[in-house]
């Protein structure tokens, strides 16, 4: 599993992904982990397979009695099927996830470790000092979606905007836009149902300030290439499979 | 998941079949009852000594009809116990695992406590599914002695038919079918058993 900290300051920001032992046929997701003074949030952990890779990473970051936090971005298994082995390992953390999902989610198993609803018009998470704030993307893609904002290190993870699929050994950062945007056109298209939520999202998010925009697949990406992400979603007709 | 693992859930899932025909035969012995006392009754005298015996064959039946459902309340307990082992073993191996990729990281000894907790949690999961098996399989022990009870009134039964003149073929004919629904029941049951036993001592 490739770790790399997008962020250092009062605390981190690590990326974890490109995970070489991954089965060929499963999709290859990043994980991102916020690590303050005596917290750890785990930002869509993953699913079941990655389950062992990701813990033994994190452990290179935190003990495990410091990983507090899980946050799901939406239902999806790449997002949180390992939400029941986690539930094993930890015996005091919280799960935030989207409310509309808890019935569903606790199919995974989740009797350890407490369910936080989150309401559709978001919230925020606190780790020791650090506030992050939890912003609606319903039905980009899933109708019950959120994403992750820290004020203090300008990053915004989106789940799945922003996705692509790379070869393991991709760089983590987008560094020649206009080649990557084909990478990314048709999951977009094909995996956002609305161009209504689309332009809603896009407005909220306008208003943040991003130096990296952090995707559940593929790369991140950073200064002007946020600005450059946006613009290109917004000109983007999604929902085109009716 | 594991070849055993399939076994047990396959073992687990098919009593609730198996007992199911077993009510379903258990509750014609029944019917038989109502109809042989009938018979008996009209028969009178002719079928005196047959009279009681249908008291036993419906006090079997409603007996039977009662512990298969004790029994299928347990089974769907086993059955949950069943996906429960299955989660906690999962969990131990792939903490196991973690911990062992874990290597030189620096927190790498904070998995002892999961690690020890997941193996015990799995044990007694383990333990617990043992003894349930245990209990289900003495249950079903008393669901086969009440069919050879069966059997042996279908027998009197047939004793008590030969005396009752033109009733004769009608009471037989209870017999036959008391006899018939007893051997259903052992084979039915007999098979649950067969797949469980060999997780009593596993």
């Amino acid at each position: 599993m490739k770790m790399t900290k997008i962020y250092e300051g009062s605390h981190q920001w690590i990326m974890f992904g490109r995970d070489e032992g991954k089965p060929a046929n499963i999709i290859d997701t990043n994980q991102y982990v916020v690590r303050t003074a005596n917290r750890c949030l785990l930002l869509d952990p993953g699913g079941a397979e990655l389950f062992a890779p990701m813990m033994a990473a994190v452990l290179h970051h935190a003990p495990v009695d410091q990983i507090t936090d899980l946050f799901a971005s939406h239902q999806d298994p790449d997002v949180i099927s390992s939400l029941g082995l986690w539930d094993q390992a930890l015996t005091n953390a919280k799960l935030h996830a989207p409310a509309i999902w808890e019935g569903f989610l606790r199919h995974y198993s989740c009797e350890s470790i407490e369910y936080v609803p989150i309401p559709d018009n978001g919230g925020t998470i606190k780790l020791d000092s650090v506030e992050l704030q939890i912003i609606p993307a319903h039905y980009l893609h899933s109708p019950g979606n959120f994403h992750v904002y820290d004020p203090q290190a300008k990053i915004l993870m989106t789940g799945d905007i922003g996705a692509a699929f790379e070869a393991p050994d991709a760089p983590v950062f987008v560094d020649n836009f206009s080649a990557h945007v084909e990478k990314m056109r048709h999951w977009h298209q094909r995996m956002m149902p609305s161009n209504q939520a689309k332009r809603v999202w896009i407005e909220r998010v306008r208003n943040l300030d991003i130096d990296i925009l952090a995707p559940q697949h593929g790369r991140m990406f950073k200064g002007d290439d946020v600005k450059r992400f946006l613009d290109w979603f917004d000109a983007l007709q999604v929902g085109i499979a009716v | 998941m594991t070849n055993q693992t399939k076994s047990q859930f396959v073992a687990v899932a098919s009593i609730t079949s198996e007992l199911s025909a077993v009510m379903v035969v258990a509750k014609e012995i029944s019917l038989a009852a109502a109809n042989a006392k009938a018979i008996a009754f009209r028969a009178g005298d002719k079928a005196k000594g047959f009279q009681p015996i249908t008291d036993f064959i419906n006090e079997l039946a409603k007996e039977t009809i009662e512990l298969v459902t004790d029994i299928n309340i347990h089974a769907l307990v086993l059955y949950r116990l069943t996906v429960n082992e299955f989660q906690k073993t999962t969990a131990y191996n792939k903490l196991e695992l973690a911990a062992k990729m874990a290597g030189d990281a620096v927190y790498a000894n904070t998995m002892q406590e999961p690690l020890d907790n997941a193996r015990l949690s799995m044990q007694d999961c383990q333990r617990q599914f043992k003894r349930d098996v245990s209990q289900l399989l003495g249950q079903l022990e008393a669901v086969m002695h009440h069919a050879r009870a069966a059997r042996v009134i279908a027998a009197n039964s047939r004793i008590e038919a030969s005396q009752a003149g033109e009733y004769l073929q009608s009471l037989q004919a209870v017999a036959e079918s008391v006899d018939k629904a007893a051997h259903t029941i052992h084979d039915n049951v007999q098979r649950c058993r067969i797949a469980l036993s060999i997780y009593r001592n596993n």
